[in-house]
């Protein structure tokens, strides 16, 4: 395996040789280009105010360090402080849960599998602040649980401190790790852990002995958990206010809601939130090494489930129920429940009563002019052009992530990738408008500020890094014996690739398109900052109801969102299961197991 | 001629080098396939037979040296053709076989591109599952079948496209003993009626001899000896050649002279210096210390009194269907391995060694220079 | 019979080409059309607003017909004023219209508001008062921050407190509720007018109202004072009777006793702080663009300009009082602007102290209630 890894890596050759090794490095250019473009120059502008601020007219200074010791200081500090542990905890506690229900969904005969995999890509999708959203709902004095009978009081005040914030932010950042885990998971053959039981192991010190071989999938995990929670906004936003427990994303919201706003504080933070990610990156990399991870082939078979008796069996199945309760049961049916209860959070001396006159109001244009329909259309628009320019990208990047392991531009990527996770969206929305507003660059090249193409830019470039690591994991399973072996056998390059990696890949792009589709629809921080006039999003539009005194409507609003992003997803699975070949859905993807 | 014979193309290899950073995979690699030929390319892992293979390919780039195939230079220079313009075909060692398209699907794949007819394609494919024996399979996927179900399918779609040039990459390494046989006997008849040069790399000698017409050795991205395998095993150019393609017992000799062209007395170290007549690949010097490889064919085994040989004792013996392999001690911590005999030593039990002259050979053990011709 | 035929080779190539032809085409087409859209005679502006009634004032001046456009930029000031600060030297905002002075002020301090640009019409003490000297910026309209809002089901009127100060004491223990300066905008002008207030200030330094500010309100949450982050939550807290009674803005609590908290009322202590719904023109749009702002300016200060603000939002901003003399408020909820005692800060003086105050309060009385 080693060996067929290196020897499809060419390091630099001699100069007599080739044009593809020239069109591998223009490719490579041109694609430094796009990044720059995308991610870099927009982030690298907002960065460099945090020692700069002259640079784009936010002070006086062209090099200072005041706004480095304001960043840690007591006040902004304990933001950053709390985001490291709170960060730390999600991300160990998210793979320790996630892989236990990566086990069980794989390995074993639990219950309800196929719900499970469904349940945990709508995990995936939900915003956080979407998460926050139902939980107050439900647990809020005359809330969503009042309603139902349940009194939550005892529960509402502990929620609202650094245990729910944990839970909420361990729920979103589930998927992230269950994905890579199960990828793990499939490259692990039952042969380690009957070599483990046959020599004397029981089924604990099997499971102890086997999973050290997937610590690279253990280690990803943990590395984009920990980037995925520190660049967390929603939660910061909502819970963390709440519960009086600033965090990172929040100080630097904060620091940015005065006016004159505080840019460079703020850019440190962002700094400081980037360069985060940096140790779990190292970490895992020294572990990884030069390992290749192609298993995905003719060979591949499906891996076998440990039959549990009925007893263990309901019990697994109910820990999974449970923890789906938890993540995602709870919050959608606080939302749910939430938005058909009249007056939520008022006490009512007739008692409960159930209405839908939130859901009629939606569409209906209030005076502000603001109903749903316009921007819930607009979402949605650009959720279709930013999936697939994100998917295009990603699929690049993917490539070049996974080959060449070890190597520095590997390395590179990898690090500016995860980094680029670890950007709050805000960050990158007002850095949209210090480079692409500057004076040359709207006058001589092209004016894109206030415009919607800058918008879904600015959108692509916050969801590519983490798609293509998503995407990363199975891409890099693919054997590359599958694409020698039609290139050989008179496949022209693009035929080769269309024949064998684009079945193989085409779950995975589906389900990446998804991702960001239903990301871009619920994403708030850029949006907001970038919409053009007159062209508001639904995520925005949402919020303003929210934030004024139409909570319900703003809940309604949510409700009704998220069902329409369900529903496009069930439309998109159809098309793909009618329009696909059925080879094509035989092929394993971590996760969508048919 | 016929068509078949036509069919078949030569490979030209000259000055052939890779570099994969530091390391020098191929070292100016030179060798020439007559149309027809079955090459096996035979070495340990590193030593280049799989980088050279997949220069043949297409696959990777070489660093230096050129790669004709049937006349027409595809790497060279400023030339390099692509893989698909090539007209070869490859069997992988881990069958790369689509796991998205049936056996069918996979077979017909090089089809897609040629002037057929549909019902040309599929009557081809048919043909072809009947011939290697899995028509009843055309429907089922890659994942749904065993090992050697898979090298067949791998098998039958690299003869679909009839091409002169059959690459074959350890197609038999990931299979169990009993369907290796059965499939390298599939290969080797498949191969040549369908009058294609085969170029088959594999570090089994064995799997070599019974496949070959001729074998190249390979060492450290080197070539050292291309022959037939009759050549090799009876006259092999170094030491490593004659390690490689399997020896009984190796010692340290004195040499006592040369007896004729290619003989010399050489006396052994044990045995209070039994002498014996080895074979010598060059000329050597009286008084040389020198190496002895001993195939195990050229030794056998007789009673405690019989005249001629060396005394030993049986430390392990082996039943072998046919017979019995031993392993024989001869004294001074020296043995030999996997010797022959239709009759059983018993463990412990005293014999008589007796050496073949064509089977042993004398040589510099440090002698490890390229072939040169 | 693997050998790509030649002539599929060609077409190959020339589809290649054809549609790399076509995107470079279709992007520059692109291209083309952003650019072109700036070419237009009188493009007019970007009004930059947070207004509850901005769409229905910039649909009703455009149908005017005045020769231009003005494109309606709304948000919540917070994105309006980051927009502004990162558009640096190369604006886009033609006009700013949003709650509250200091940011105008801010702006003038930089430099970047037209002077001169108040329309000439009759304004009321109160108008005149956020008035600056410069003439850099024009009031709109009148809310009050530090409305007293209370609960008529929970808290009769006799109950309530008559003065600031009466606030802490421990009859109203944990029933008083107010906003967060730093994510609610009328805010910090409530904070910055009782400071001056309790600390008597007239000029010159501001330490000692700052210091007598924050005694205050520490003692408010000695008290038992609930903070939530803005109007919305505030009212929410009201329903839901966790608090009582809440100091906020006057728009806020009469829209929600008009829609969904029939038992809302509101008093004022003395002094309750006036907050002027501002509009101000950016002084280095070219010359054209200036005299387009300041026909929409004169407009919104004409009556057809302040009928469309009093219909524009009925339950929102459109419940304020006008700054012009002889208007009256738009619903008959809203008291004589007289009973408000409401006076006005300088917010050039406490627009600076914004940051201080805000962090201030975030560290001492948000965090760890």
């Amino acid at each position: 395996m080693a060996i067929a890894v290196l020897e499809t890596t060419t390091p630099a050759a001699p100069p007599s040789t080739t044009r593809s090794k020239k069109r591998g490095s223009l490719g490579g250019v041109i694609l430094w280009i796009v990044l720059f473009l995308l991610i870099i120059a927009p982030v690298g502008s907002f960065l460099i105010l945090g020692v700069s601020p002259r640079v784009f007219q936010q002070g006086p200074q062209w090099f200072t360090l005041t706004y480095v010791r304001q960043a840690f200081s007591s006040y902004f500090g304990q933001g950053i402080f709390n985001s490291l542990w709170v960060s730390t905890i999600v991300a160990i506690l998210s793979v320790c849960v996630a892989t236990a229900l990566a086990w069980l969904i794989h390995r074993t005969n639990v219950g309800g599998r196929r719900l499970w995999t469904v349940a945990m890509w709508l995990l995936l999708m939900m915003p956080t602040w979407m998460m926050t959203l139902g939980w107050g709902d439900l647990l809020q004095p005359f809330g969503a649980a009042q309603a139902l009978g349940v009194n939550t009081h005892w529960i509402y005040g502990e929620f609202f401190g650094p245990m729910g914030i944990v839970i909420v932010l361990t729920s979103a950042a589930l998927p992230f790790a269950y994905f890579i885990v199960s990828a793990g998971l499939q490259g692990l053959g039952p042969e380690f852990e009957d070599a483990a039981r046959i020599h004397g192991a029981g089924p604990i010190r099997s499971l102890q002995t086997v999973l050290p071989i997937i610590a690279p999938a253990l280690l990803s995990a943990l590395a984009i958990c920990f980037a995925e929670t520190m660049s967390d906004f929603g939660v910061a936003f909502t819970l963390g206010y709440h519960s009086h427990f600033p965090m990172a994303t929040y100080m630097l919201f904060n620091a940015i809601s005065s006016f004159p706003a505080n840019f460079s504080v703020a850019a440190v933070i962002a700094a400081v939130l980037i360069i985060s990610v940096i140790p779990p990156i190292v970490l895992q990399s020294r572990v990884m090494r030069k390992r290749s991870y192609a298993v995905l082939s003719g060979r591949t078979r499906a891996p076998r489930r440990r039959e549990l008796a009925r007893g263990p069996r309901a019990v697994a199945t109910t820990a999974v129920a449970g923890v789906f309760f938890v993540a995602l049961g709870v919050p959608i049916l606080g939302a749910v429940i939430g938005s058909l209860v009249k007056n939520l959070g008022i006490e009512s001396p007739n008692g409960v009563h159930f209405t839908l006159t939130y859901y009629a109001q939606i569409f209906k244009p209030s005076i502000q002019g603001d109903s749903l329909g316009a921007p819930l259309l607009l979402s949605n628009q650009l959720g279709l052009v930013v999936a697939t320019g994100t998917g295009v990208l990603a699929i690049i990047l993917a490539r070049r992530l996974i080959a060449n392991p070890g190597s520095w531009s590997q390395r590179v990527t990898d690090v500016f990738l995860l980094g680029s996770v670890a950007v709050p969206g805000v960050v990158l929305g007002v850095g949209y408008i210090f480079f692409y507003n500057l004076g040359f660059i709207s006058h001589n090249v092209v004016s894109l500020y206030k415009t919607l193409p800058l918008l879904m830019l600015a959108l692509v470039a916050n969801a590519v890094p983490g798609q293509t690591r998503f995407m990363a994991g199975p891409v890099s399973q693919i054997q590359p014996s599958l694409g020698d072996a039609a290139r050989v056998h008179g496949a022209g390059r693009m035929r080769a690739w269309r024949t064998t990696n684009l079945p193989l890949m085409s779950r995975v792009l589906l389900w990446g398109w998804l991702l960001t589709f239903t990301k871009t629809i619920a994403e708030l921080a850029i949006s907001q900052i970038l919409y053009p006039p007159s062209q508001e999003p639904a995520s925005v539009s949402i919020q303003s109801y929210l934030a004024n005194f139409a909570p319900n409507t703003g809940t309604a609003m949510t409700v009704l969102t998220l069902f329409e992003m369900l529903a496009v997803i069930g439309i998109a699975l159809s098309v793909y299961r009618l329009v696909t070949p059925r080879g094509w859905r035989r092929v394993g993807f971590s996760g969508v197991q048919s | 001629m016929s068509e078949t014979a036509r069919r078949a193309v030569g490979v030209s290899v000259r000055d052939l080098a890779k570099d994969f950073g530091e390391k020098r995979a191929l070292d100016g690699v030179s060798i020439d396939v007559e149309p027809g030929t079955f090459l096996v390319l035979l070495g340990p892992s590193g030593s280049g037979k799989t980088t050279l293979l997949r220069g043949v390919a297409g696959i990777d780039r070489p660093s230096s040296g050129t790669i004709s195939i049937g006349g027409n230079v595809v790497v060279g220079g400023k030339t390099f053709v692509p893989p698909e313009r090539r007209r070869l075909a490859m069997v992988f060692q881990d069958y790369a076989l689509w796991p998205h398209l049936n056996v069918r699907k996979n077979v017909a794949y090089p089809l897609a591109t040629s002037s057929l007819t549909k019902e040309d394609r599929s009557r081809r494919c048919d043909d072809l599952l009947e011939r290697v024996g899995i028509s009843h399979l055309s429907e089922r996927f890659p994942n749904e079948l065993s090992g050697g179900e898979q090298q067949r399918v791998a098998l039958a779609r690299a003869l679909a496209a009839e091409v002169g040039l059959i690459l074959f990459d350890e197609p038999l390494s990931n299979l169990d003993a009993d369907r290796r046989e059965q499939l390298r006997i599939e290969i080797a008849t498949l191969t040549r009626e369908a009058g294609a040069t085969a170029i088959y790399i594999t570090h089994d000698q064995s799997e070599a001899f019974a496949l070959a017409d001729q074998i190249g050795v390979l060492n450290q991205g080197q070539l050292i000896q291309l022959d037939t395998p009759e050549n090799i095993y009876r006259q092999p150019a170094t030491a490593f050649v004659a390690r490689f393609t399997g020896i009984a017992g190796e010692f340290p000799v004195h040499v006592l002279g040369e007896t004729s062209k290619r003989r010399a007395e050489v006396s052994l170290p044990f045995s209070s210096g039994y002498a014996i007549e080895a074979s010598t690949m060059e000329k050597i010097a009286p008084g040389a210390d020198l190496r002895l490889f001993v195939r195990a064919a050229g030794v056998t085994l007789a009673e405690p009194s019989h005249d001629e040989g060396v005394c030993g004792s049986i430390r392990d013996v082996a039943f072998k269907g046919h017979g019995y392999d031993h392993v024989v001690d001869v004294g001074d911590g020296y043995s030999l391995t996997k010797i022959y005999s239709s009759t059983k030593f018993e463990r412990g039990q005293n014999v008589k060694v007796c050496f073949d002259t064509k089977s042993c050979f004398v040589m510099d053990s440090s002698r490890e220079a390229k072939a040169t011709w | 019979m693997t050998t790509t035929s030649k002539p599929k080779n060609a077409v190959r190539k020339r589809f290649t080409v054809l549609a790399l032809a076509a995107s470079v085409a279709s992007l520059s087409g692109v291209v083309a059309i952003v650019a072109a859209s700036g070419a237009a005679s009188n493009p007019g502006f970007v009004l930059y607003s947070s207004q509850g009634y901005d769409h229905a004032s910039v649909a009703a001046f455009n149908a005017t017909n005045p020769g231009f456009t003005v494109t309606l930029n709304d948000n919540s000031t917070g994105p309006l004023l980051q927009q502004i600060q990162a558009e640096g030297s190369n604006p886009k905002w033609g006009v700013l219209w949003v709650d509250g002075a200091s940011a105008f002020a801010q702006l003038d301090g930089e430099g970047k508001l037209l002077h001169h640009s108040v329309p000439k019409v009759k304004f009321n003490s109160l108008g005149l008062e956020n008035i600056p000297a410069d003439g850099s910026f024009t009031p709109t309209g009148l809310t009050v921050t530090g409305a007293l809002c209370y609960d008529s089901s929970q808290i009769t009127a006799a109950q309530l407190p008559s003065t600031w100060q009466q606030l802490a004491s421990s009859q109203y223990k944990g029933l008083v509720g107010m906003n967060d300066p730093s994510q609610s905008g009328p805010t910090f002008p409530m904070i910055a007018g009782i400071m001056s207030y309790l600390g008597k200030y007239k000029s010159g330094s501001t330490t000692r109202a700052v210091t007598a500010g924050e005694a205050f309100y520490t003692s408010l949450k000695a008290n038992g004072l609930v903070v939530n982050a803005v109007n919305g939550a505030t009212i929410t807290a009201m329903e839901a009777h966790t608090i009582s009674m809440a100091t906020i803005q006057s728009s806020a609590c009469y829209g929600a006793a008009l829609t969904t908290f029939p038992s809302m009322k509101v008093t004022y202590l003395n002094p309750s702080i006036a907050l002027p719904s501002v509009i101000g023109i950016d002084g280095k749009q070219p010359k054209l663009v200036r005299q387009d702002a300041q026909k929409f300016v004169d407009w919104v200060l004409s009556p057809a300009g302040q009928a469309v603000m009093q219909t524009g939002d009925p339950e929102g901003d459109s419940l304020f009082w006008p700054v012009i003399t002889g208007e009256s408020p738009s619903n008959p909820i809203i008291p004589p602007l007289s009973s408000t005692h409401a006076i006005s800060t300088n917010p050039y003086t406490w627009g600076k102290l914004e940051t201080q105050v805000n962090t201030w309060f975030d560290s001492n009385i948000v965090s760890g209630l």
